[in-house]
């Protein structure tokens, strides 16, 4: 039964979506968005749920995949897919900077990760000759035409993001259910009770920060190689950084899932909804949306769902 | 198997440990005793590195310590538990084994799990969740049985017995033979209740403000006048 549920999935993803919205760029445009924020968001609560580290610094890992990907592309001649993950890798690498924040606690952390986003805005702003300044890159070059398909489009670009959302939620689910995910759960409470057990706290934190990143970077470079531009204010603005934890909140955080149905639900609902209705100050009807979330539902929509499909499910068994 | 020599610790002004120095055997048995405050866990705390040391030598096995984390002295071989039983949140008791061994003993066997469990009497408990579905004994076995499953030789126990009445503490303590028998273990243990202490130590250590007075059989120990006033402040009991 789960596994058929599963299969109807993806076949709605990755046939019916695009068969349904292919005609109409706009909405698959709009998808695509939704979906990027949704990769960026399901790392940050990896981050938090796993590592029990808020960030508010994802945007200097968007930013670093980014021009990663688009710098290799463009300058060494790396091919896009490649560039990709190294765009990830070139995330990856940035987290260690953040190390010595790791010995920090809660808002602390917070701020830390907050500052060292910005001396990566600082550095692609400053690194003229590699990054082109503050006018930016243009003509990145797009996803290239595959096996027949051509990923450079709308609709390539959805089926490459929605691929790397399933991977990066396959490999979250399956950190969290291992010994790993265990020992990282537990550290939350007592730290020093899984050190004397022989966990090596500080590792596993920063294994969780350089994977986090790894997703938020793939997710940069994915973006930047789909709008073919980039320019730091926009690469490493906060936008990347508010946005998902406001989609994960909102679509329950503490789920792996929560955070993709978050992203989905207010992007679209904001974009397709709330925009046409109030041109100005649509973001007002979001964030009440979200104050109302967190006070009637504290662990987001996801939870809510699954709540709701069970006690239906009960009541179905039940006549 | 562990030796200390003129171990001191400083907190601030004050000094918590002073010039400790002794030694355990590959499966010997010593009772940690002295009045509150006079470093007991903080020498355990020194030993599984939740501490450093301001000064002093501390080996295991020929290796220094004093450079090495808690999570590497787990994995050389010493386990500890805490006074305050600190099971790992959203856990069962089961999961709480699993990685102490995946982690500490680095190994995947579901086989001595069980055993553990069976030992320590809680079975019947491996599916709860650890912080929130155990009683104070239980919680006092998982202590034990997380520093059990990291595969330990050498085994610090905190006060497991406190807060037990009379019945679950002489359960308790024919439990902590069985462990000790069963796996062949160091163990250092603390403990109030000099009787008990007795009963499983042939060898009993005092500690009285950081200092060690007196180390030898039990009943010598509990006879020396110094051992006494510590206590009592008087020199007969």
């Amino acid at each position: 039964m789960k596994h058929a549920i599963l299969g109807a999935a993806l076949l709605a993803a990755y046939v019916g979506v695009p068969l349904l919205f292919g005609g109409t760029p706009y909405v698959m445009g709009l998808i695509v968005a939704a979906l990027t924020i949704a990769g960026v968001a399901l790392a940050w609560a990896l981050l938090g749920n796993l590592g029990g580290m808020v960030s508010f610094g994802h945007a200097a890992f968007f930013g670093v995949g980014s021009y990663t990907s688009a710098v290799l592309s463009m300058k060494l001649g790396v091919p896009v897919f490649a560039a990709l993950l190294l765009g990830g890798l070139g995330a990856a690498v940035a987290s260690v900077a953040m190390l010595p924040a790791l010995r920090l606690r809660g808002p602390y952390f917070a701020l830390a990760i907050l500052a060292y986003a910005h001396i990566f805005q600082i550095l692609a702003t400053e690194m003229t000759p590699i990054t082109g300044g503050a006018g930016g890159l243009l003509s990145i070059p797009r996803f290239p035409t595959l096996f027949g398909l051509e990923f450079g489009g709308k609709t390539g670009g959805y089926v490459i993001i929605l691929t790397i959302i399933l991977l990066s939620a396959f490999v979250y689910d399956a950190v969290r259910r291992s010994a790993w995910g265990l020992a990282l759960k537990a550290m939350h409470d007592t730290e020093i009770a899984t050190r004397v057990i022989g966990v090596p706290s500080t590792h596993l934190k920063a294994a969780m920060l350089a994977l986090s990143a790894f997703i938020t970077g793939v997710v940069g470079a994915f973006n930047a190689h789909f709008i073919s531009f980039l320019e730091p204010d926009y690469a490493f603005s906060s936008t990347w950084t508010v946005l998902p934890i406001a989609a994960a909140i909102f679509g329950g955080y503490r789920t792996v899932w929560g955070p993709v149905v978050g992203a989905l639900a207010i992007y679209l609902l904001d974009q397709l909804v709330f925009k046409p209705i109030l041109p100005h100050g649509h973001q007002m009807v979001l964030g009440v949306l979200l104050c109302a979330m967190i006070l009637l539902s504290p662990g987001g929509l996801l939870p809510v769902l699954l709540r709701r499909r069970r006690s239906e499910g009960g009541r179905h068994a039940h006549a | 198997m562990l030796t200390l020599e003129g171990v001191h610790v400083n907190f601030g002004g004050v000094q918590a440990l002073k010039s400790a120095s002794f030694a355990v055997a590959e499966g010997e048995s010593i009772g940690l005793v002295g009045p509150n405050g006079a470093g007991k866990t903080t020498l355990f705390n020194v030993i599984s590195g939740v501490v450093r040391p301001s000064g002093g030598r501390l080996d295991f096995r020929g290796q220094s310590l004093l450079k090495l984390p808690e999570w590497k002295r787990a994995r050389l071989g010493i386990g500890r538990s805490f006074q305050i039983p600190r099971p790992l949140g959203h856990c069962t008791v089961r999961e709480n084994l699993i990685v102490a061994q995946r982690f500490g003993a680095r190994t995947n066997d579901p086989q001595r799990i069980d055993e553990i469990l069976d030992i320590l009497n809680l079975r019947d408990k491996a599916d709860s969740d650890a912080a929130t579905e155990l009683a104070l004994t239980e919680h006092k076995a998982l202590e034990v049985g997380k520093a059990l499953a990291t595969n330990p030789s050498l085994l610090l126990l905190d006060e497991v017995l406190a807060g037990l009445e009379t019945t679950s503490k002489r359960a308790f303590m024919e439990r902590l033979g069985a462990v000790r028998d069963r796996y062949k273990l160091a163990m250092v243990i603390i403990e109030h209740d000099i009787p008990t202490i007795a009963a499983l130590c042939p060898r009993v250590l005092v500690l009285n403000f950081g200092q060690i007075i007196a180390d030898g059989a039990p009943d010598a120990v509990f006879r020396d006048p110094e051992v006494i006033r510590s206590y009592t402040g008087e020199t007969t009991l």
